[in-house]
């Protein structure tokens, strides 16, 4: 709606308001309540026809809004301006603007009508109540109503008019009004039933209006009699519901936006699609949305549900609007939807972007996994070299240390007798072979535990615990094997645990607890000696963190000063 | 002085068996070799060994292995006493040594007649 027309519009309502209060000065005190529902009805119509017009630029609702609210109000103005011709104009439309409200109804919300027949309804409801009111004032005698000189004349009376006659036009117009009425809000029910999604929510302002349509057919027809404040102050509150929760819907469309931001804001990370489009759903107030893929075959798609959706040709009432930048998405919605334009465009454009940040995000858990995977397989790759030295130097090196001791041993006692000098000169020989033998075990079992290959888990501790500087209990350790990086993880863990409390805790004891727990191995190793150990610190601990973390576990480490220390590794394990 | 009974050297490592020999026979025993488990039992059907000197690593079946298999003989024979060997020590086999039907563990470098007879005569 252009600038102009708009302000044109308003000036045309504040105009008509100021009329209506010029026109009905002083406030007659007995009418007054009525007087003010009428303006203020009036005036929503007119302010829900701004709405309208702004909201759905391509719709006739808003001009429809508009004559509305001119048809409430300017009857009574016309009426109230003492003059004959527009005191006979203001009769003849007084009620028009109900013909009015039912094609308000009928034509929601593209303010186009759908049917012939709903076209001659229509055109049946205006020409009864023009044809009906003009018959009617033309037996109407302004003096019956008590006022003689101060009414003004009627200029259709014929012949002193007839109160009789009147009273029947009115009661006829009354019972064609009911049957019009009752065929007008059936077609609206019809309208509502069929409806889904947004537009069946878009209806709510019309059901209020439909209501309110019924109550005064109800009401003001001379079938049934009411009181006047109830006839003239309840009607109007129902019929301003109406335009106000038209007004209060089209501002919730506007911040509809900010919805789709917080929905998208709350959507937790990784939701699944099917979470995206519940949310995209409550934000914009159409529960039919559909959020859908193309297949990767390329030959169809499926919404969230994995039901096929037929993208090509959507279903009577449905409409597709595509998501940007997400290749092969659509949204699936009401077709009431395209009167919001902007809205579907913010939705669409939420879509986007939640399924992009899932899309990185999948891609970071995939990266993240890939890393896991090759820390796994290096520490892996390490522990197989490992165990290859060890066996090399058990084949190679510490195979001829012992040939040479042996040798050794031989020609010392063959040179014993003879030579005694040369004897203890092979002695001495064969002593530094059997400590670089020694020497060469020990080195040989830091690479990789011989015991660990051979034996598993219960074995290695074992002779960990006898080993160990510090007196070391095994409370619990399973039987059986595991697989090699678990075991290896678990063995260091424990090495390393035991080498610090013989280092750094000055501590009497050290207790061992290795459990198998569904889907995981919980190593534990706790002292009584000084606590104060510091996981970030140079102790070794963050190395064994590194490496507990390498087969995706956790070490734990409690050390409170003066509290001994427990060091927890949690490590899956199948 | 009995006669020292004939002693079976299973090792696939040929200077250790070269070595070990020399100095058994220079003890008084009867030596023979085997280089695998395979060979292993063949050897001990054949020379019937009154011990064997069993190394734990070997190329085909492990000293465990060969041991379980050299204890398994027919009801009435006499089983030799098999001796598990090694370069590493027995803690490094942790409770498997105990667990065979082996009569003891002696590391390599520690190999003499002496120490074979007290597990002859114990």
């Amino acid at each position: 709606m252009n600038r102009w027309l708009r302000a044109t519009l308003i000036a045309g309502a504040i105009t008509a308001a100021g009329c209506f209060v010029w026109t009905s000065w002083p406030p007659n005190s007995q009418y007054a309540p009525v007087e003010i529902s009428l303006a203020v009805v009036g005036l929503s119509f007119m302010v829900a026809g701004i709405a309208a017009w702004q909201r759905w630029p391509a719709s006739r609702l808003g001009l429809l809004f508009t004559i509305v609210g001119y048809l409430y109000l300017v009857p009574y103005i016309l009426v109230n301006l003492a003059n004959p011709v527009a005191w006979t104009i203001g009769n003849v439309s007084q009620g028009v603007y109900g013909a009015a409200l039912a094609h308000l109804g009928l034509a929601w919300p593209t303010g186009r009508l759908r049917s012939r027949l709903e076209c001659g309804v229509v055109v049946a409801d205006y020409v009864q109540n023009i044809a009906f009111n003009t018959a009617a004032t033309m037996f109407w005698n302004p003096a019956f109503s008590g006022c003689n000189a101060s009414c003004p004349a009627n200029v259709l009376l014929i012949s002193g008019g007839s109160r009789s006659a009147w009273n029947s036009l009115n009661t006829v117009e009354a019972l064609v009004g009911f049957v019009i009425t009752g065929i007008v809000l059936t077609l609206i029910v019809r309208h509502w039933r069929s409806a889904r999604g947004w537009s069946r929510r878009a209806m709510i302002p019309l059901l209020w209006i439909g209501t309110a349509v019924g109550a005064e057919v109800i009401l003001t027809g001379s079938l049934f009699h009411f009181s006047a404040l109830v006839t003239y102050a309840l009607i109007p509150l129902v019929l301003l519901a109406g335009p106000a929760l038209f007004v209060i819907s089209t501002v919730r469309a506007r911040t509809a936006g900010g919805a789709l931001g917080t929905a998208i804001v709350d959507l937790e990370p990784g939701a699944s699609p099917g979470r995206l489009r519940d949310a995209l759903a409550r934000a914009l107030g159409d529960s039919t949305l559909q959020l859908a893929f193309r297949r990767p075959d390329g030959s169809g798609y499926l919404d969230t549900s994995g039901q096929a959706v037929d993208v090509a040709r959507p279903a009577p009432g449905r409409a597709v609007t595509p998501i940007a930048d997400a290749d092969g998405a659509v949204l699936v919605h009401d077709a009431g939807l395209e009167h919001e334009p902007q809205l579907v465009r913010l939705t669409a454009a939420a879509a986007s972007m939640a399924l992009e940040h899932s899309r990185l995000q999948a891609e970071v858990h995939a990266q993240l996994e890939q890393v896991r995977a090759s820390r796994a397989r290096i520490v892996e790759a390490g522990d197989a070299e490992r165990r290859r030295l060890e066996r090399d130097l058990h084949d190679g090196a510490q195979q001829r240390l012992v040939t040479l001791s042996l040798a050794l041993g031989m020609a010392r006692d063959r040179a014993a007798g003879a030579d005694p000098e040369l004897g203890s000169l092979i002695e001495s020989a064969s002593k530094e072979a059997r400590e670089a033998l020694t020497e060469l075990r020990e080195l040989a079992r830091g690479i990789h535990p011989a015991v660990l290959t051979e034996t598993g888990l219960s074995g290695a501790i074992q002779a960990l615990a006898e080993r160990s500087l510090v007196a070391t209990t095994i409370t619990a350790v399973p039987d059986g094997r595991f697989p090699a990086a678990i075991e290896a993880t678990a063995y260091f863990v424990v090495s390393e645990a035991l080498a610090n409390v013989a280092k750094h805790a000055g501590a009497h004891g050290a207790q061992v607890i290795i459990q198998r727990r569904p889907g995981r191995l919980v190593v534990e190793v706790s002292d009584d000696g000084a606590g104060g150990a510091r996981p970030e610190g140079g102790s070794g601990l963050r190395g064994l963190a590194d490496r507990v973390a390498s087969v995706g576990g956790v070490l734990r480490v409690d050390s409170p000063p003066g509290g001994g220390t427990r060091l927890e590794a949690d490590i899956p394990c199948p | 002085m009995q006669p020292s009974p004939a002693i079976l050297i299973v090792d696939d490592h040929d200077g250790f068996r070269t070595f070990a020999r020399g100095m058994l026979e220079a003890a008084g025993f009867t030596v023979a070799e085997a280089a695998t488990g395979a060979e292993a039992t063949e050897a001990a059907r054949a020379v019937r060994p009154g011990l064997v000197l069993l190394d734990i690593g070997l190329p085909d079946f492990d000293g465990f292995e060969v041991a379980r298999r050299l204890a398994a003989v027919p009801a009435g024979d006499l089983a030799p006493v098999v001796v598990l060997t090694s370069t590493r020590e027995a803690r490094d086999y942790g409770g498997r040594i105990a667990a065979s039907p082996a009569a003891g563990f002696l590391p390599k470098d520690q190999l003499s007649g002496a120490a074979l007879r007290r597990f002859l005569d114990p």
